[in-house]
This record gives structure tokens, sequence and C-alpha cells, in this order.
């Protein structure tokens, strides 16, 4: 028999345990802080209707009783003094900040009232429709928009993971992942899946241990590095080159997939040429990369079969030359002839919200209620038609531009869930342009600084308030139910959307039937009904799904114009733009603009995910905000020397279009030359320090991660 | 108590290889612990960076108490307010006892006590209600590389850490 601690008694209400005495109960829920790729499954303690702590469910496969930091505070998430508590409507002047309390009733009816005068006044795509993140919204967002008449609906992916999407289609007419664990290889390129998919790491630090070979890409040190067999640290934006080089040392050594190569692929005989002006000395000089690594790596990667590349979201396309950069690196699956092949890069279509598990739903049936031709031109139509060929939503980079140019229409409204004027470059000319509209709409949270611009502020709850459909890769599947009560009158953003259509879409036949039937009608082909998997709290984890076969493309080719895969791109050249994935050095660079680079010399990449942080949305989190109080920009020692500061000293991060002052963290994970800072601080807003057009032309993603900068000791 | 009546002294372990330095088990501490104003939980995670570019290893290390073989804490606390629990062997500390001295701030290899606003120490009790209950402690149970383990001193040092149910 164990002896009770003599020390302290057992205090059950201390240790949160979760029973009779205690009166504390687990009940099942998702995080949805961070991305729909993640979403771990959540044991929420809660005492009296308050949740008390959480935990990871350990029964739900994907983050298997473990969570991140930002998962871990959601308590103060929930509970955080920000949140908003009622329906506002602004007081007074627009420019104001100042708002009262206004029904939930009288709310809606205003939307309703104003938005329906505008489409008689200005046509529907005069109204714009907005998600921003957590993304469970998006498919309602996106069929009221189009049942409303508007081609806009547009969202966070105009900067997030479609402009790689939109590259691979380019390629292959699609994107495929690396599956592991069969990959023998890895070649990991500017993502760091540590802090940016924390619950996916567990299982590839597994597949690491058992010995498989890992390149990484990519300038700064993540948790990764002391795993990687190579790691190539390239100068921001320069992965197209090391792409073209590492092609031309394996076509030259004849390390390809010839049979691949001659049956499968356009263009290879353009490429081929084009990728010999990428010599190793000439790659290694552009990209910082020293030759032999670049052989080695490049060795072995096409001799490792098999291999997958492994991207991130947006790190490679947040260039000015983003779109062809990543294309370059794609083009490299296809070359080794690891696209759609066992352990390569194997395509499995999207289920449900971005997650890839071999089902299949009716989501983009569901979303897209109006056909294009039926509708205008999109947002960005006219400046990126390759994205609106490609990419089923409008250009929201775009949107600012309009707002001001009213060209080739006026927008006049803005209806927006979870919009953050920080997330375009030039934010404070996304801001200004914000003031411009006739109506703004926001959805949110909390009171931040983009809802204090707007006409009427509607409050949302968290994921522990609502039930939401949610898929994981590992084939699990969960209807959650409120573990809460909403905090004040906040709803979930699907009722919200709901309500709203029942004013703007009367009509659509499947909007009206309610949420729940929405959902039924999206799963329908899965066999999945709502109401059956509301007797799974915690999830189902499916059996037996049937998986495609690999190497599709031999029954029904690549779904590009040739149905090959395109070394040269058809859609690209029929847009007028150079059909090879050419590489251009960023806008701004030491060799692109050496007369900027003289006043300018250290070259910005922002934006890389700090483990805490996930864009906005846990600054405001005390727990998490100690652990970094203060906005920093790390450094290399070497270049701190040369400019007499020492760790930790306050500094003036300035670039052509402004300055911020932020606090020096002098460290080797930057290389020398390099310096790196996490976007969005409220008091350092990085973005601002950027042109609103400093874009990639084919996708108009902001060229976020390569730019020029310099630093001195704040006075 | 194991077999021989000797006491099983629990303790953390660490795979550094597998650290990421997410700080999970930081704010799971918190959100366990509930840390009053002025202490910000009972666990941290440094970075230790080593050499230079282009010659660089960086890593990370999630540490707290470590529940001592000889913890020179209670050795140098002038009034025992530093005691081992009978039946695990969890050093705790008798908040009525401390006279807020800093020796074993002092004395720690790990910085692990933490002074908060009373004056007084307090630290990471390896969640001893949990660990009664069979559970691990809340910085343990988060761990999203599982690198962080805790169990047995003798087990924890032989363990190989990765994936467990």
């Amino acid at each position: 028999m164990p002896t009770k601690p003599i020390l302290s008694p057992i205090n059950v209400l201390k240790g949160k345990i979760p029973d009779e005495k205690s009166g504390i109960e687990v009940r099942k829920t998702i995080c949805s802080i961070c991305n729909p790729i993640s979403h771990c499954g959540i044991d929420a303690y809660v005492k009296d209707g308050v949740v008390i702590k959480v935990e990871g469910t350990r029964e739900n496969p994907h983050n298997a009783g473990t969570l991140c930091s930002k998962g871990a505070a959601n308590r103060q998430y929930i509970y955080h003094p920000d949140r908003i508590m009622t329906p506002l409507i602004k007081k007074g002047d627009r420019n104001s900040g100042q708002f009262e309390p206004i029904s939930w009733e009288e709310a809606l009816d205003i939307i309703g009232e104003r938005l329906l005068r505008m489409r008689d006044e200005s046509g529907p795509e005069s109204v714009v429709f907005y998600a921003g993140f957590p993304k469970w919204m998006r498919p309602f967002l996106k069929r009221l928009a189009h049942s409303f008449g508007s081609p806009n609906y547009c969202s966070e992916s105009s900067t997030c993971s479609a402009g790689a999407l939109l590259a691979s289609k380019l390629n292959y007419g699609a994107a495929a992942r690396p599956e592991l664990p069969k990959c023998r290889c890895l070649l990991v390129w500017s993502t760091n899946p540590f802090y940016s998919n924390t619950s996916a790491v567990r299982k590839l630090l597994d597949v690491m241990e058992k010995g498989i070979k890992v390149i990484e890409v990519g300038p700064l040190i993540t948790p990764l590095t002391s795993h990687a067999d190579i790691h190539l640290r390239i100068r921001p934006g320069t992965s197209g080159a090391l792409a073209l080089g590492m092609a031309c040392v394996i076509i030259e050594e004849g390390l390809h997939d010839q049979e691949f190569v001659e049956k499968w692929t356009v263009g290879f005989d353009e490429y081929r040429a084009y990728t010999g002006e990428f010599t190793l000395a000439r790659t290694s000089e552009i990209t910082g990369v020293p030759s032999d690594l670049i052989v080695k790596a490049a060795r072995l990667y096409a001799t490792t079969k098999p291999a997958g590349v492994l991207n991130g979201p947006n790190a490679t396309v947040h260039h000015t030359n983003g779109v062809q950069n990543h294309r370059a690196i794609t083009a490299l699956i296809g070359l080794t002839g690891n696209f759609d092949r066992e352990g390569g890069n194997y395509l499995v279509p999207p289920s449900y919200l971005y997650v890839v598990n071999g089902l299949t739903t009716r989501q983009q049936a569901f979303e897209q209620s109006r056909p294009w031709d039926e509708m205008p031109p999109r947002v960005g139509e006219d400046l990126y038609p390759v994205w609106c060929r490609l990419i089923p939503e409008a250009q929201a980079i775009h949107l600012p531009f309009q707002i001001r140019s009213g060209k080739p229409y006026p927008i006049r409204a803005v209806m927006g869930f979870g919009m953050n004027h920080r997330m375009w470059p030039g934010s404070d000319h996304m801001r200004e342009s914000l003031k411009m509209l006739d109506f703004l709409v926001d959805v949110d949270l909390f009171m931040t600084d983009t809802a204090r611009l707007a006409d009427l502020v509607l409050p949302a709850c968290t994921s522990f308030e609502r039930s939401e459909l949610k898929f994981y890769p590992e084939q699990h599947v969960i209807w959650t139910g409120p573990v809460i009560e909403p905090l004040g009158e906040s709803r979930p953003d699907a009722d919200i959307i709901f309500d709203m259509a029942a004013r703007l879409a009367p009509e659509d036949p499947l909007l009206k039937k309610g949420y729940k039937e929405c959902v039924d009608w999206i799963l329908k082909p899965t066999g999945l009904k709502v109401d059956d998997l509301k007797r799974y709290p915690s999830g189902y984890t499916l059996k037996d799904i049937p998986m495609p076969p690999y190497r599709k493309y031999e029954g029904r080719g690549f779904d590009t114009p040739s149905g090959k895969m395109e070394f040269t791109s058809t859609v690209l050249e029929e847009a007028g733009i150079d059909p090879l994935p050419r590489f251009k050095e960023p806008g701004l660079s030491p060799w692109s603009t050496p007369e900027v680079a003289g006043e300018f010399p250290l070259i910005l990449t922002t934006g890389a995910r700090l483990p805490i942080y996930v864009h906005s949305r846990t600054f405001r989190l005390p727990w998490i905000r100690r652990l970094r109080p203060d906005p920093m920009v790390d450094m290399n020692p070497v270049d701190a020397q040369h400019r007499d500061l020492s760790p930790g000293d306050w500094v003036e991060l300035s670039t052509q279009r402004g300055k911020v002052r932020v606090r020096a963290n002098l460290t080797e994970i930057v290389p020398p030359g390099t310096v790196n800072i996490f976007h969005n601080y409220p008091g350092a807003d990085i973005n601002k320090l950027i042109e609103p057009d400093y874009l990639d032309p084919i996708s108009g993603y902001p060229g976020f991660k390569s730019l020029l900068c310099e630093i001195r000791k704040a006075s | 108590m194991n077999r021989d009546g000797h006491m099983t002294r629990l303790t953390f372990s660490l795979d550094v290889s597998r650290c990421s330095g997410c700080m999970a088990c930081v704010v799971a501490c918190m959100d366990q612990n509930d840390p009053p104003e002025g202490i910000l939980g009972f666990r941290s995670v440094e970075r230790i960076e080593m050499g230079a570019y282009p010659h660089v290893r960086i890593s990370f290390v999630s540490i707290s108490c470590f529940n001592c073989e000889n913890p020179p804490c209670i050795m140098v606390c002038p009034t025992g307010a530093i005691r081992r629990s009978g039946n695990n062997g969890i050093v705790q500390t008798v908040t009525d006892l401390c006279i807020g001295c800093h020796a074993c701030l002092m004395a720690c290899p790990f910085g692990s006590p933490v002074f908060g606003g009373a004056g007084t120490m307090t630290k990471c009790n390896s969640c001893e209600e949990r660990v009664d209950q069979g559970l691990e402690p809340a910085c343990v149970r988060v761990c999203p590389t599982r690198a962080l383990r805790f169990g047995p001193a003798a087990r924890a040092a032989l363990e190989t850490p990765g994936e467990t149910g």
C-alpha cells in the first residue's frame, strides 16, 4: 500500500484531478488556434461550466495526448478580457474607435439591409466576403458570397499555402505531399514543422531516428537542423537558383528518371538547357551554399529512392519571384521520378478543409454555388489571371488597390471574419484603404486593431463554445460539441453566416436548411452523418479507407493543359509569362538593387514561426507574452559586433519605407548578413516596412521573406 | 516504496535530441498550477548555442526540479523547509517554515526554486497530486516530441524516449 504523502495532503482541486470529489469533468473538443492541419484534440477540464485546465486528447491519433504551447494556453485565449461580448455598432465619428452594444437582430438586419442596397446600387461584386483565421467557416462563407452573387470571396489563403499550390498546379495540375514514413530521403525546403505543425513532429522524429536521410534547405537553423544530414543555408530568395543548380547536377550526372521524363513531361529540352546556366560556381555564388554541399545534396536526393520533398506552406513563395522559385523546387520531384510514387510525393486530393486522408467530400461543389462565368471578374483577376484560373477565390492582397482605384469596379463593403490588416504588406496602406469603404463589418473574438475600424463588430466564439466537423490526416474524424456555453452573447461563426444567409441569399436551397444539414450534404460521399458522429465525443477513427493508387497519371494523365508534367508551363505561356521556372533575384537584394543595399545592407526575412505565436493570435495571452515580452529581431553576433550591439539592446530596424523599434536577439539561428523578425507585433509591425506592391507578379503574394534593411542602436 | 523497502525516486528525463524548445511544457505548467502574479511557472526552456557560423549547433533543454538524489537545497535550508515526500521521493517545500533566505536557489544546479510576491520559496512539485493518481506531470503529458519523461530514476536513465501510446 502506498503511503499518502505527509507533507502536502492531496488537494484534488489543486491537482485538478477529474472525479466526483473535485467536481471536475473532462469534455472533448479541439483547439483551433493554429492551422487546420493540426487542430489538436483537447480534453477540457470543466468545473462549474468553466474550463480550468486543458490537455491533449490521448485517443486522438493526431496529437495523442500532446499539445503545443499555444494549445496549452487555451484558457487565456477563451477567457481573455478583450473578448467581445455583444454585437457592437460604431458610436459617433467613424474613426472614433468607440462602440455601443446592439442586439443581434438589429446588427444582422443592418448588415442585410446595407448589403442588399449596395447590391442593387453597385452590383453584388461591390461586396467582399473575407475569411481570416481560423478556417472552419470558409465553405459556408464562400457559398454565401456566391449565392449573394459576389465573386469576391477571399481569404488569408492569399498569403498562405495557395501560392505553393498554384506553382505545383502549373507543373503537375496538383500538389502532392511526401508519403511519410515510407520516404527514405526527405528534402525539407524552408519549413520548420517543429513550430508550425507541432503535432506532426512526433512521428517525423520517429522516422528520422530510424535512419531516413534528411536534407534541409533554408537560411535559418531550426530544431530540424541537428537531425539533418545536409543543411543548405541559402541566401533568402534564392531557392529557385539552388533547385536549378541541383537539377543541373542531376541531369549532367544522368541521375534523373529518363523514362518518366521522356514519357510524361513536356519542355524538358528547354529546361535542361536552362539548368545548364546554373553551374556549380554560379549557383554557389548566388545562393551562398558551398559547391560541394550542392553536389552532395543533389546526389543524395536523386539516388535515394523513394524520396519526398516537404515544403512549407509559404516560405518558398513569399518572394517577388515566389511562384517560379517554387516551380523550380517541385520540378525536382518529377525529374527524379518521385511524383505520385510510393514513398515519394504521393498525390491524394484533400478531403475537407485542406486535410488529406483519402476521403472525398463535396466541399468544393458546396462552396461554388454559382459558376465563375455567371459572375463578374474577381478582385485581382485582371492582374493575376493565372491565380484566378487555378485558385478558386479572389486575390485579397489586391483588395486595398481596388478599394482605392475603383477599377475595374468599385468595392463598397467588406464583410470580414477574423480580418487583420497587418497581414498585408504596407499594412498601413490596407488600414487606410479599409477606412475608405462605405461599410466594414468584422466578426472576431477580440477587439483587434482591425475590428476597431469596423462599422459593426460581431462577437464570435472559440472552438470550445461551438460544434464543428474536423478531419485528421490519420483518418480520424470528430464532430465537436460545445464544452462550455458561449461567453456573453458571442456565437459560432457558422451561425452568424447562416443568419446572414437568411437575409442575403434566402433562396439558396442548401443554406436555408441550416448548418448541420449543409455539413451532412458535404459529407454525403463519405457515408458519414453528423448525428452518427455525435455518438463519439472524442472522435472516430475510420477503418479501411481505400487510398488512391500510385502513378494515377498513367491512367488519366496530369491535370495540366498538355496532360503531362510541364517543365514549360502552358498556362503561363498563355498568360504571356515565361513558361520556364526562371530564377530572378528578389526585388530588393544586394544583387538586384546594390544602390539600396549600400544604405540597407542586411537581408531582411520576416514571418518565420516562433513556437509560441501563430500570426497575431496569441500575442495578447499573458502566459505566452511573458516568454518573449518584447518584439525581437534575430541577428548574428558578427553583424551585432559591427554595429556595437549587445544582447537585448533596443535597436531601430529600418527599410526604405520606415522603421520599427525592437530588441536585438543575438543568435546563430540566422547566418551573418541576414536578420529575421516575426510579423504582426502590434507595436513593431514589420509589414509596415514593406511596400504594398512588393509582390510576386504571378500569384500576387508579398515578398515577405527577402528584402533589405539596416539596424542601428536605438537612441 | 519498492520491494526492498527503499524509496523509489521519481525524476524527469529529457532527450535533448528531441527537445525543440517549443515551450509547451512551460505553458502546460502554468495551466496546471495557475502561477501567482510574479511567478512564471516552475519550468523553463533554455536555448544553448555552440560554435559560430558556419559550424553551429543549437539545442534546447527543459529544466525544472529533478528531485535530486542528494538534493543540495535540502542540505542548505536552514529551517528544514525542504523535505522529501514519503512515498515517491518528490522534493517538497513547507511554505510555513520558509524564511525566504534564497540559500536553496544558490545551491540548486538547475535554478529551480522561485520566489513569489510573498518572498517565500516555491517550486515544481512534479505535479504530485497527479502522480499520486497515476497520471504524469502536466509538462510530460503535453510534450509534443516526447522528449520529456517522468518516472523512477533508475529507469529514466535507460529509457529510450519516443513514441508511446
